[in-house]
């Protein structure tokens, strides 16, 4: 779906290389920046106090197209934005005569960024005498993720060990009974495994022996069956609409969720009508009771809770006919 | 004192040429043979009046004897010998050092001018290397045949071609387009400020090396990249005709003499010509007059003329080589064109020198090299210096910064390059007997990003001696995820440490290389001299990985996040749905939306759409809709629809029939829709199915 503007747009490739970081004029590693995955992790173990980071940015615009085009003007900005703050800080590009490149510095504020900033770069000029048209843009932003130790695109929910009886957080003392919980309250969601349930993390992590890994393996399935259920709720109780009440689809870890999930509730529909369905029936209720169990079977497939279960019971199997022999 | 030896030497070789013994000029001169013997060593000189007499007896001027530019007396007879043939009736049907090569262009440069670098003479300057090729017809190629003495070679290649071995073969394609296409290929190699083929006519030397003897290294120093004298053959496996013609000019004086020592040899297979058997090599040159070699054709200290006939003349006096290998050809078989085997040598020498030919601020660079193609004297690809940053920016930067001392510990800046110190315990040699002391050699890792037009990447180029390339290392368990990158390993002399440490780390190297000198293993000559070989070379490499991993590899993911793995990956968010992605295909898309504001302010669109088939109609309704950056998007209603192809509109709906692959309609909007004005926002065209319900 591209968008279609009533004035010449650059059809050509623009290019954004991050050359360097810094941390509070301390340069970062280069190993914390992917241009393979166009991600810079702007975190460092030792400090977590940062106030400013500071990304070098060299851009290559199509600039043949550009010379000969009927745009005046033309500048070159980068444009750092994070949906969860709110954040737009646009930083103006330079080039130097003779340079074929346009450089520049970002700078990213600790406290105006909550987890994964996008930086894209737009081409302005003016066009039939109006200013400020955007005539061109990256195709693929850049992911500044001011959380991750390393430069990966992908994100993996975070999965915790937490003492819920004992622990230091408060609010996990009511659920000390719960083996564990699906937290998707935060930026990401999160898997919390309750250390005092007796067994359980030992059970997940080291598991010896047919029978024990065999169980092991239908406990994760149940948590991640639970977890994919909980997470498609999340995401879809979160959603923003265009003016007519189509929703739209969210972005981030939501995205992922649903378009993995909605395909197995609503098979045949494409995917922005099964998001407009799955809005419409959880609103007004109708076919929401059964669609439930079409959500809780995608969920419990994609945990592959029924494949963890037929090892589970054969492995139990096994073990009670093994002395009978 | 000097100038009594040039005189004693320069006799010595009067008298030989003339058959002339020391008894009877002596006897001659009316003098003892003890005197003619004492100018001829170099303790003394002959007195004026006895220069006129000897001057006649040469048949020469007094001038001649004292300036000693030239030879007395007529020229010799330049000619072909051919050895005879074994007695014991043995026959060699080719030159086995020659089949130990790919006889292709690029594994001539990479030999020939890995030689010529491990003959640099000044260590201040480059050693410069020049390849021409040239190719001969018509009248040019009749006087360069002459001055070959052509006639003399003929009966020998007709015979020799006649077998039916490899060679015979070979030479009969050769002969075949030097008759039918009438031209001819000359590949010359020139390298000066080398050391030029010193030394005797049949002892030991860097001359018989290359003229006499086969598989015989000779090189001067412990620094040499070549170890097993066979990059020579690449010249006469370069050559069609199995011919290559030498001039030299010598950094030591032989026979008194430095400037155009010329050779020219032969290397046919065993043959008979006229009832004679011969051998297999023949050389161009001088007979000698030696008894016990008579008739046998050595090198001769040709005039400017005769270099020029046999297109071996040198630009300027600087020692050095030059190589002509006659009927060059490529075997690789790809490059045909001047040009294209103009580019192919570029190529070659670029690859495999890169190292050679970079320089530092203060350090110059140990190699320089250029092209050039002539047709009958004409430029047809004038000379073209080779510059390294053409095709290996990333690794001639990576160089030059440690040549510069620009390194950095940690890599922080895409135009930084990072130096790591890799340890390497050398074993000590067998021979040293028990309780001796190995050495620690530190060699030098250097990092530094890819550049974008790089081929090859995100391997250890490997090099030691003269920064000579010996393999690409791909290394292991750097873990995923990792940006191009290009590393460069200096090991021994390549370091530009000149410790015991570096002479016992070039030394197990070099040993550790197989005659392709292509990478680092276990040789048989590296077990024989060394304890405990092939451990030390699997520690070293696993020293070069961590030390790389060290640069660019990412840290661990911290431990908190993690979870236990039977978990995470039931729980990937980002992987693909296995099942999903085939769906999507099912519906109908919009492919391409092309528009305009008209004069009233409303947008045109003209939609096209990609329908996949399927056994009932298509009901769909077109929507569109104005961008924005955020927030939810305004719609817009269509005040007209318009059917273009292969669909009908029925109450602004598009009905598109079963059997349809793609559609196109047409639609303008409803200007009192428009939130703002038509030019101030862009527009997007998006398709639902009609649903039953909301009708």
């Amino acid at each position: 779906m591209s968008t279609v503007y009533a004035y010449p747009t650059l059809a050509g490739k623009i290019e954004i290389t991050v050359r360097g970081a810094s941390m509070d004029g301390k340069p970062l590693q280069l190993s914390l920046i992917s241009q393979r995955d166009q991600v810079v992790a702007l975190h460092q173990i030792e400090r977590d106090d940062w106030i400013e980071g500071v990304l070098d940015l060299e851009v290559s615009l199509p600039s043949d197209e550009l010379d000969e085009g009927p745009w005046s003007g033309v500048s070159c900005v980068a444009v750092l934005t994070e949906g969860a703050t709110n954040t737009r800080v646009v930083s103006r590009l330079e080039r130097r005569r003779g340079d074929t490149h346009w450089r520049g510095e970002v700078r990213v504020r600790r406290s105006m960024h909550a987890a994964r900033a996008l930086l894209d770069v737009s081409v302005v000029g003016s066009h039939g005498g109006v200013d400020g048209r955007v005539i061109g843009r990256t195709d693929t932003s850049w992911v500044v993720d001011l959380l991750a130790r390393t430069p990966t695109r992908q994100r993996d929910l975070e999965i915790l060990e937490k003492d819920f009886r004992d622990g230091p957080e408060e609010g996990l003392r009511r659920f000390a009974d719960a083996p564990w919980l699906i937290d998707t309250t935060g930026d990401l969601p999160a898997v919390l495994i309750n250390t005092s349930f007796e067994g359980l993390p030992e059970l997940l992590s080291g598991a010896r022996g047919p029978l024990e890994k065999a169980t092991a393996g239908m406990v994760a399935a149940q948590i991640a069956g639970e977890a994919w259920a909980t997470m498609f709720h999340a995401a879809l109780s979160d959603l923003e609409f265009d003016e007519d009440g189509t929703p739209r689809f969210p972005g981030g870890w939501r995205e992922s969720v649903l378009r993995s999930i909605l395909p197995e509730v609503f098979p045949g529909l494409p995917l922005p009508e099964a998001l407009a369905e799955a809005h419409s029936c959880r609103g007004d209720g109708r076919g929401w009771a059964e669609i439930q169990a079409r959500i809780h079977y995608a969920a419990g497939k994609r945990g592959q809770v029924p494949k963890n279960l037929t090892a589970t019971i054969r492995a139990v199997q096994r073990a009670q006919e093994g002395p009978r022999r | 004192m000097e100038d009594i030896e040039d005189f004693g030497v320069w006799l010595g070789r009067q008298l030989r040429r003339n058959g002339i013994s020391q008894a009877e000029l002596a006897q001659e001169l009316k003098l003892t043979r003890a005197a003619v013997s004492a100018w001829v060593t170099g303790r003394a000189r002959p007195r004026a009046e006895v220069l006129a007499k000897i001057a006649k007896i040469l048949e020469t001027d007094v001038a001649t004897l004292i300036t000693r530019d030239s030879d007395a007396g007529s020229d010799r007879p330049i000619d072909w010998y051919h050895r005879a043939a074994h007695q014991d009736g043995g026959r060699e049907y080719g030159n086995a050092a020659v089949f130990a090569f790919d006889a292709n262009l690029a594994v001539l440069a990479r030999e020939v001018t890995q030689n010529s670098l491990d003959e640099r003479l000044d260590p201040e300057r480059p050693v410069r290397v020049r390849f021409t090729l040239h190719e001969l017809t018509g009248e040019h190629l009749h006087s360069f045949l002459s001055a070959l003495k052509w006639d003399q070679l003929e009966p020998h290649y007709a015979a020799a071609a006649q077998s039916r071995h490899k060679v015979g073969r070979a030479l009969a394609e050769g002969l075949r387009a030097l008759r039918d296409d009438s031209s001819l290929l000359l590949l010359r190699v020139d390298d000066y400020n080398a050391s030029g083929l010193t030394g005797p006519e049949y002892g030991d030397g860097r001359y018989a090396a290359v003229v006499r003897r086969q598989l015989d290294s000779h090189k001067s120093n412990d620094r040499a990249g070549g170890s097993y004298g066979l990059g020579k053959a690449t010249l006469w496996a370069a050559s069609r005709l199995g011919l290559v013609l030498i001039n030299s000019t010598l950094s030591e004086a032989y026979e008194g003499r430095t400037v155009r020592r010329v050779v020219g040899r032969l290397d046919l297979p065993w043959r008979e010509v006229d009832g004679v058997a011969y051998a297999g090599p023949a050389w161009l040159g001088e007979p000698d007059t030696a008894r016990e070699r008579e008739g046998v054709s050595r090198s001769w200290w040709a005039d400017e003329r005769v270099v020029a006939d046999l297109r071996l003349d040198r630009d300027s006096d600087d020692p050095g080589t030059s190589f002509l290998v006659v009927g060059a050809h490529d075997a690789a078989g790809v490059n045909n064109t001047l040009e294209d085997l103009h580019a192919a040598l570029g190529r070659a020498l670029s690859d495999n020198f890169w190292a050679a030919m970079t320089s530092g601020r203060t350090t110059p660079a140990m190699l320089e090299a250029s092209v050039r193609a002539l047709r009958n004297g004409e430029f047809v690809v004038p000379e073209q210096r080779v510059d390294p940053l053409g095709r290996h920016p990333a690794l001639v930067h990576a160089l030059r910064a440690f040549l510069d001392g620009d390194t950095v510990e940690e890599l922080t800046d895409s135009g930084q390059v990072a130096a790591r110190d890799v340890a390497f315990a050398v074993p000590p040699l067998r021979a040293a007997g028990r309780g001796a002391e190995g050495h620690d050699h530190r060699a030098v890792l250097l990092v530094t990003p890819a550049a974008d037009k790089d081929e090859k990447h995100s391997r250890i180029i490997c090099m030691r001696g003269t920064r000579m390339s010996v393999t690409a290392r791909s290394p292991r368990s750097l873990g995923a995820g990792v940006d191009p990158f290009q590393a460069v390993l200096l090991a021994g002399f390549a370091t530009g440490d000149d410790s015991s440490a570096t002479h016992a780390a070039e030394a197990f190297l070099r040993a550790a290389e197989p005659p392709e000198h292509d990478r680092w293993g276990t040789t048989e000559e590296l077990t024989a001299a060394y304890a405990n070989a092939p451990r030390r070379l699997t520690e070293f490499n696993a020293a070069m990985d961590a030390a790389l991993r060290g640069v660019v590899g990412r840290r661990a993911v911290g431990q908190d996040s993690t979870g236990p793995e039977i978990l995470r990956k039931l729980l990937r968010i980002d992987a693909p749905a296995a099942a999903s992605n085939r769906r999507g295909l099912g519906h109908p898309l919009v492919d391409r939306v092309v528009g305009k504001v008209d004069g009233d302010g409303a947008w045109t669109l003209d939609v096209t759409l990609s329908v996949p088939h399927r056994d009932g109609r298509w009901e769909l309704l077109p929507v569109v809709k104005f961008d924005v950056r955020s927030g939810g998007r305004p719609s817009l209603e269509w005040a007209e629809l318009s059917p273009k192809e292969n669909c009908q509109v029925v109450d602004g709906r598009l009905l598109i029939d079963p059997d349809v692959r793609s559609a196109r309609f047409g639609g303008v909007t409803a200007v009192r829709s428009h939130p703002v004005a038509a030019a101030m926002a862009g527009v997007i065209v998006d398709i639902q199915q009609a649903r039953e319900i909301s009708a």
